[in-house]
C-alpha cells in the first residue's frame, strides 16, 4: 500500500502518541501513581506503529511487552485512557483494574497478554487457527523480543503455523537485550529472521528505526497471510533507551550498558528520523509538528486525568470473575 | 438399561455434542486414530478440520486450544496421557485458568482439557499420574473425574457446554469397564456428588477408579460393616453438602484417591469435612492415596499406588475406633 499524506501524518502521530504516553507513565510511576511495574518502550516505537497502523479491527494482535503494548495497541485502536487507567489500578482500565498492566480489548482484536515471555507464540497459533477457521481473511500479528526467541514455544508454534499455513506474521522486536542478557550471548547467528528458513517461510530483516520500512515489510507479510499463503517472520533491529524495567539497573550481564551504544542509537531515534523525512519531503511544516505535539500532549493529559479521576474496582467483583456464567 | 464400556460412552458424548455444536473441535496428537479409542471414528463423521492431528507439540496444542477458544470456538485439547499436560503447564495453569479473570471477564475461554490418568498399567512414572490436586489447587479450572460409563458421558456433555475451561480426567483402568448408559439425551450437572451405594457405618469418599475399588470392598464387607460410597464426580465445583450429610449419618470417614497423598485431594476433602462436620466425627479420618513417591514402574508400581486392600484396612481401622 502506497502511503499518502494523511497516512504518513497518522504514522507520525502514532509514534508521538506512543512516546509521550510512555514518558507520562514513567513519570507517573516515579510520582507513585502507577500501581504495577513498567517496561518502557522508548526508542523502539517504529516497530509497533509501522506494524499495526493499518490493520483491520478484527485482526488479532499479541503486542510486544515494551510500553506494555503502547506502540502496538494505540495504532490498533485501543484507548490510551483505558491503558493508563489500568496502570493506575482503576475500574475503567482495559481489564477493569484487575490485571494491573496486561492489556485487553477484544473489540480491537486484543485478547490479553501474559507475564511469561515466550508464551505469546502458542496462543497466537490458536488465534491463527481461529482466524483460519473463521475464513474472513483475518490475520494475527504476534510480536516478541529477541529474548522470547530463545524459548522452545517459538518452535512448536512456528512449526504448527507453517505446516497448517496459519495467517500469522511473527514480528521480532530485536532490541539486543533480554533484560540484562545481550542477544549475542544467547543466539548463535546475526539474524533471528534466519529461523524462518527452518519453517519454510519468508524471513526478513528490517531497520526497526524506520517506520516506513517496518510498515512495508509487515504489509507484504499481512497480504501474504490474508491470501492464505501462510506465516512470515520479520525481524526489526531496534533498541530500548531505558533499562529493562523502571528502577532496574541498566546493565548488560553485570556491567553498565555502553554509553556510546545508547548515544549511537539515540541519533537514530525513530521519531526524529521520520520527522526529518516528512519535513524534507514537505509533508509536514514546523507549524504542523508543533500542532501535533500539542494535540498529542492534550490526549496524554486527558488520559492521565481520566485515570486519576476513575474509581478503584470494587473488590466484591473478584469471586464473580473466576468463571463465566 | 443398555451397558457400554466407559470409553465408548466418552466417544458417544463427543459425537453427540460435535453434532449439536459445530464450534467444537478436537485437537491433539493422533486424535484421528484415538490412542485410547476415546476419539476413534470421529474423523470419519466430522472431518479432519474438526478432529485435528497435530505435530508432537503439547505446548502448542494447549496454546492453539486457548487461542481458538477466544475466537468463538470450543476446543478439546487432548493430551493423550494427562502427564503430558506438564509440557503445557504455562498455557494451562497461567493462561487458560486465569485469563478470563485477570482480563476483567472480557475474554471467554471455553475449553475441555482432556487427559488419561491413572496407574495400574505398569507404564511407569510419566504415564500413570493422577494430577488432580495440582489442577484443583489452581483457581479457574473445573475438574471432572468420572468413575463409570454413565457419569463419563453425562459429565463430558456438560463439559462441552460449559463456557469455562474444564479439565476432564478419564482413568485408563476404567476404559473397558461396561456401565449403564441411558439411551436418550442426558447430561449430568457439575457439583453434584453421587451416592453410589448407601450404608450406615462408614462413609467412603472415593474418586475415579477408587470408586470401583470402594464398591468392591463395600460388597466384600456386607453383613459386617455397612459402607456408604460417595463419588464427588467433579472436584471443582465440589459438592461438600452431600458428603457432610453422609458424614452426619455414619460419623466415620475414609477418603480414597489415587493422587499423591501429600497436599493431595484426600487432605483437602478431609479438611473441608473438619470445617463443616467436625462434631459429627466419631473417629479420625483415614486417607488412602498414593505414597509420597514417584510412581514406580514394573512390579514396583503396586507398592506406590493405593488399592482395594488399603481401602479395606482403612475402613476396618476407622470402624473399630
Amino acid at each position: 500500500m502506497k502511503l499518502g499524506k494523511k497516512e504518513l501524518i497518522m504514522l507520525y502521530t502514532n509514534l508521538l502518541r506512543a512516546r509521550r504516553a510512555d514518558e507520562r507513565i514513567v513519570k507517573a510511576l516515579q510520582e507513585g501513581k502507577v500501581v504495577s511495574f513498567y517496561h518502557s518502550g522508548q526508542g523502539s516505537e517504529a516497530v509497533g506503529v509501522g506494524a499495526c497502523s493499518f490493520l483491520r479491527n478484527d485482526d488479532y494482535l499479541y503486542p510486544h511487552h515494551r510500553g506494555h503494548g503502547l506502540a502496538y495497541i494505540l495504532p490498533k485502536g485501543a484507548s490510551m485512557k483505558a491503558h493508563m487507567a489500568e496502570h493506575f489500578g482503576r475500574a475503567t482500565g482495559m481489564a477493569g483494574g484487575v490485571a494491573g498492566f496486561h492489556g485487553v480489548d477484544p473489540e480491537h482484536g486484543i485478547f490479553g497478554g501474559g507475564g511469561t515471555i515466550g508464551s505469546q507464540f502458542p496462543v497466537s497459533a490458536g488465534w491463527g487457527l481461529g482466524a483460519k477457521k473463521n475464513n474472513r481473511g483475518q490475520v494475527v500479528l504476534c510480536c516478541f523480543g529477541d529474548g522470547s526467541s530463545n524459548r522452545g514455544t517459538l518452535h512448536e508454534a512456528m512449526n504448527l503455523a507453517a505446516v497448517w499455513k496459519l495467517p500469522i506474521v511473527w514480528i521480532c522486536e530485536n532490541n539486543l537485550y533480554a533484560q540484562f542478557m545481550p542477544i549475542k550471548d544467547a543466539y548463535p547467528r546475526e539474524d533471528i529472521a534466519d529461523l524462518a528458513h527452518g519453517y519454510n517461510m519468508p524471513g526478513v530483516v528490517v531497520d526497526g528505526q524506520d517506520v516506513i520500512a517496518v510498515h512495508e515489510a509487515v504489509s507484504a507479510a499481512v497480504e501474504r497471510a490474508r491470501n492464505g499463503a501462510g506465516p512470515s517472520l520479520i525481524e526489526c533491529k531496534t533498541y530500548r533507551y531505558r533499562s529493562h524495567s523502571e528502577g532496574s539497573a541498566d546493565i548488560a550481564h553485570a556491567e553498565p550498558r555502553p554509553a556510546e551504544e545508547i548515544e549511537a542509537w539515540k541519533k537514530r531515534d525513530p521519531i526524529k528520523l521520520f520527522q526529518e523525512h516528512l519535513l524534507k519531503e514537505g509533508i509536514l511544516t514546523t507549524a504542523d509538528v508543533e500542532r501535533i505535539e500539542k494535540e498529542v500532549m492534550a490526549e496524554v493529559d486527558e488520559a492521565e486525568k481520566f485515570a486519576l479521576e476513575s474509581p478503584r474496582p470494587d473488590p466484591s467483583i473478584l469471586p464473580k470473575l473466576l468463571y463465566q456464567e | 438399561m443398555r451397558q457400554i464400556p466407559y470409553v465408548m460412552a466418552i466417544n458417544e458424548a463427543f459425537a453427540e455434542e460435535m453434532a449439536r455444536n459445530d464450534k467444537i473441535f478436537i485437537i491433539g496428537e493422533d486424535v484421528q486414530a484415538g490412542t485410547f479409542r476415546a476419539t476413534t471414528g470421529l474423523v470419519k463423521r466430522f472431518g479432519p478440520d474438526r478432529v485435528m492431528d497435530t505435530p508432537l507439540s503439547e505446548t502448542v496444542v494447549a496454546g492453539a486450544a486457548l487461542g481458538a477458544s477466544m475466537c468463538g470456538y470450543h476446543p478439546v485439547a487432548d493430551f493423550m496421557f494427562a502427564d503430558f499436560m506438564w509440557c503445557a503447564a504455562d498455557e494451562i495453569f497461567l493462561k487458560t485458568a486465569k485469563w478470563h479473570f485477570i482480563h476483567g471477564g472480557k475474554v471467554q475461554v471455553p475449553i475441555v482439557l482432556f487427559g488419561n490418568i491413572g496407574g495400574g498399567a505398569r507404564v511407569g512414572p510419566e504415564h500413570s499420574q493422577c494430577p488432580e490436586s495440582v489442577v484443583w489447587h489452581t483457581p479457574g479450572l473445573k475438574l471432572v473425574v468420572p468413575s463409570c460409563a454413565g457419569d463419563a458421558k453425562g459429565l463430558l456433555k456438560t463439559a462441552l457446554r460449559d463456557p469455562n475451561p474444564v479439565v476432564y480426567f478419564y482413568h485408563k483402568r476404567l476404559l473397558g469397564l461396561p456401565g449403564d448408559v441411558p439411551d436418550g439425551e442426558y447430561t449430568i450437572p457439575f457439583g453434584v456428588a453421587d451416592v453410589k451405594k448407601e450404608g450406615k457405618d462408614v462413609t467412603v469418599i472415593a474418586t475415579s477408579y477408587m470408586v470401583q475399588h470402594a464398591l468392591a470392598v463395600a460388597k466384600e464387607l456386607e453383613g459386617k460393616i455397612s459402607v456408604e460410597v460417595v463419588d464427588p464426580r467433579t472436584l471443582e465445583p465440589f459438592d461438600i453438602d452431600t458428603i457432610v450429610k453422609s458424614v452426619q449419618k455414619t460419623g466415620r470417614v475414609v477418603i480414597a484417591d489415587e493422587d499423591t497423598k501429600r497436599c493431595g485431594v484426600t487432605g483437602e476433602i478431609a479438611m473441608q469435612i473438619m470445617e463443616k462436620a467436625f462434631d459429627s466425627l466419631d473417629a479420625p479420618i483415614q486417607r488412602v492415596a498414593a505414597a509420597n513417591l514417584p510412581i514406580a514402574g514394573g512390579y514396583m508400581e503396586q507398592y506406590v499406588l493405593p488399592g482395594p486392600k488399603d481401602i479395606l484396612a482403612a475402613i476396618e481401622a476407622v470402624a473399630k475406633k
